[in-house]
């Protein structure tokens, strides 16, 4: 496990643009394929989907989508009865304000200039807290658990989980080295 | 990647009477079996958690720190409940009282960071003076007394440091030593000396170099909450387990829940009763019993073993079994700098202030501590991410949010004081009347409010490192200390203390139960004071000392 953790995170470095452009593209294509999820309705995982996306977006790095953080909310949600039960509930009550103020049954297909405008009008709520919590940890654990694809969420904070580390560790131990501190 | 031989051929039957039956085989409890074990005495562990190996730990913040895969915990059938004052109804909470659920016990997850008490740990009230509605007092024993031990757990545990200014007395060097300054420590020790105090190298159980047949530590940066992966931190699941198997008078019983401790018709303890892994009740008869599952679960399985002949829980005819429980008090400082820190890598903190040991009486109130370096999360990416807004500023989601945490991760550090907490009647460990746990067991109840000096002390602290961020400059300074009180912490210390006088302490300063001649009890329990907040070495030592002096009386047959 430990060798194939740092030869993924090694090969990851070396992707190309592209080769991150077509990565993404196809793991928005299977994010599409209901029977891949366990937990989640399709429609569930869409909506999650594209509430994890505003969360952490693709900017010029990939976000929340491309590292299939709906995939993570999948698989842990599966043995989290009470986080499930607040993301149905919110998922409902946020798609009551996707009815009256965008005529729109969901919130996936709105633009994403609405669905900021709609999340923020619901940042204090659990529902809110329990997304952007699992978004967050979908994001940066261990791919295994369903999220953190290709390392995106490593390389977003320029965490590298390679086994072992030699001195300097970072500029100002090297500068204290140099220094002769 | 360990060489260490393990062969645990050893099988008792449970009809047999061992000279030993030691619960719990963590920090204190792998040292009493490997002594004991040692000295020739048959000794039965019950652990109940599994035995994990270095192969089995990994780089995985989810499953460790929120998952809880290493932790007891309610997602695993261990309910606690907390409150902060008795007129309180206990709630269930996760992770109140937190400790590992594996051989060597929280000795595997722990920081490492590893101070000896001073001599003025031992006698810190008759210097001070006793305070009013605590139960601030002496030690029986001094620093002198436990020194021999500490020295013990520096060599066979595997200890890294330099002895630094105000260090006390050592009868001998450190075998390892201290590990390579990083980042986050280079801003402290410059922030310090700017200041006039004198930064100095950080002791830890973490192995700079090769010692005892296992590895110098290869900087990987988990440590704190996880398991080692190439067996370089010295818990006692690698330094002592494998010497005690290594005897053939040991046997490990993993999965093993205790439920109750039983006595003969003369009060002294016979037999131990637990679930084995599956579940089944076990009885092991025995000609004696060391505990040492923790200053939570050590309290609670005293009090759930109440009998005709100890109505108050067993060994509690002074009352005081639970009480006095002391977690350490803390603050957290963090800044962001200029250049890329990487406190991510490496120990969680490779130096330390201790120039404010003790506070100025002046201030008006108790309290001491220390001062190191680290990252602000343990260096792991989930709980950086969750609280960088709260800490740093900006938007906590959306692109803004997604961007600031590509440099905020590596470019910040932090500067945490570890601090004292006095002991209480009132912060204690009770049997929660209508939880239960997955075995039937009463729901560990925490009851826990710091001590007003307490509080003051962590914000003192925290002001202080706001002071040391500012003076090496940091950008965007946070500062946070638990100012409405704690709901739970991993130190669980005091709850069943050492002492002379069989109406105050639980134990005699030997470790032998007042009430009960042949009952031990040596974990995070035995401490009368609370340390600077690294208690785990202090643990260890009176680990090895309780050994010593069993050993000895056993030689005796005063068992």
């Amino acid at each position: 496990m430990r060798l194939l953790q740092n030869s993924a995170s090694k090969s990851a470095m070396l992707l190309t643009l592209p080769t991150i452009i077509s990565a993404c593209q196809e793991a928005k294509k299977n994010q599409l394929t209901a029977s891949a999820f366990q937990t989640l309705s399709s429609t569930e995982a869409m909506e999650l989907d594209a509430v994890a996306e505003r969360i952490l977006p693709a900017t010029d790095s990939p976000g929340a989508r491309e590292a299939g953080v709906v995939y993570f909310f999948d698989n842990v949600l599966k043995d989290r009865i009470d986080a499930l039960d607040i993301l149905r509930i919110g998922l409902h009550d946020l798609q009551k304000n996707t009815g009256s103020e965008f005529n729109s049954p969901f919130f996936h297909p709105l633009s994403s200039l609405d669905q900021d405008q709609l999340l923020k009008s619901i940042e204090d709520t659990e529902f809110f807290a329990t997304a952007r919590y699992l978004t967050i940890a979908g994001m940066f654990a261990l791919p295994e658990y369903g999220g953190n694809r290709n390392l995106v969420g490593d390389q977003l904070v320029g965490f590298d989980g390679r086994l072992g580390w030699t001195t300097p560790f970072g500029y100002y131990d090297a500068d204290y080295m140099e220094k002769g501190e | 990647m360990s060489e260490l031989a393990e062969p645990s051929t050893q099988a008792f039957k449970t009809r047999e009477q061992v000279d030993f039956v030691i619960i719990g085989s963590g920090a204190a409890g792998g040292i009493l079996a490997k002594e004991l074990a040692e000295a020739g005495h048959s000794v039965v562990i019950l652990e109940q958690g599994p035995h994990l190996k270095a192969a089995d730990f990994r780089h995985d913040e989810w499953g460790y720190k929120h998952n809880f895969d290493l932790t007891w915990s309610a997602r695993r059938g261990n309910v606690q409940t907390f409150r902060k004052t008795s007129d309180e109804e206990a709630e269930p909470r996760e992770a109140v009282l937190r400790y590992a659920h594996n051989v060597g016990g929280s000795s595997v997850h722990f920081s490492g960071n590893f101070w000896r008490l001073r001599p003025i740990d031992f006698m810190e009230a008759s210097v001070k003076g006793t305070i009013a509605g605590t139960n601030f007092s002496d030690w029986p024993i001094r620093y002198e007394d436990l020194e021999p031990y500490y020295t013990k757990v520096d060599w066979e545990i595997g200890v890294s440091g330099l002895q630094g200014p105000w260090d006390p007395f050592r009868s001998r060097d450190y075998p390892c030593p201290p590990m390579p300054i990083k980042g986050s420590d280079v801003l402290l020790e410059r922030a310090a000396k700017k200041l006039g105090l004198n930064p100095y190298p950080a002791p830890v159980a973490i192995l700079s170099k090769p010692h005892n047949g296992r590895p110098g530590c290869i900087n990987c940066g988990w440590c704190n909450g996880f398991g080692c992966e190439v067996d370089a931190k010295s818990s006692s699941m690698v330094a002592m387990i494998p010497f005690a198997l290594a005897t053939g008078n040991c046997e490990l019983r993993t999965w093993a829940t205790v439920s109750r401790i039983n006595t003969d018709s003369s009060g002294r303890a016979n037999e131990v009763v637990y679930f084995d892994a599956d579940g089944v009740e076990q009885a092991q008869k025995t000609k004696a019993v060391v505990l040492s599952a923790n200053g939570a679960e050590t309290p609670r399985l005293l009090l759930m073993s109440e009998s005709n002949l100890f109505p108050r829980g067993l060994a509690n005819s002074s009352g005081v079994v639970g009480q006095n429980l002391m977690f350490n008090g803390y603050s957290s400082v963090a800044g962001l700098f200029e250049e890329p820190v990487k406190a991510w890598k490496s120990i969680p903190a490779t130096r330390v202030v201790h120039d404010f040991y003790e506070l100025d009486s002046e201030l008006g109130f108790y309290g001491g501590g220390g001062i190191d370096g680290r990252h602000p999360s343990a260096g792991t990416p989930i709980e950086f991410a969750l609280g960088a807004s709260d800490s740093f500023g900006g938007p906590s989601w959306g692109a803004d949010f997604k961007d600031s945490l590509a440099s905020r991760f590596s470019h910040s550090a932090a500067f945490d004081g570890h601090t004292t907490s006095l002991p209480l009647p009132t912060n204690n460990v009770t049997l929660d009347p209508t939880h239960r746990d997955n075995f039937g067991r009463p729901a560990i109840r925490c009851t826990y409010m710091d001590h007003p000096d307490d509080l003051a002390t962590m914000e003192w602290f925290m002001n202080k490192s706001v002071e040391l961020m500012e003076a090496v400059g940091a950008k965007n300074i946070s500062a946070s200390y638990p100012s409405g009180g704690q709901t739970g912490n991993v130190h669980l210390l005091g709850t069943c203390r050492m002492g002379d006088d069989p109406d105050t302490s639980v134990i005699n300063p030997n470790h032998r139960a007042h009430d009960v001649p042949n009952l031990f009890l040596c974990d995070g329990s035995s401490l009368v004071t609370s340390s600077r907040g690294q208690p785990t070495m202090t643990i260890m030592a009176l680990a090895f000392r309780a050994a010593d002096l069993i050993n000895q009386a056993a030689r005796r047959s005063e068992i």
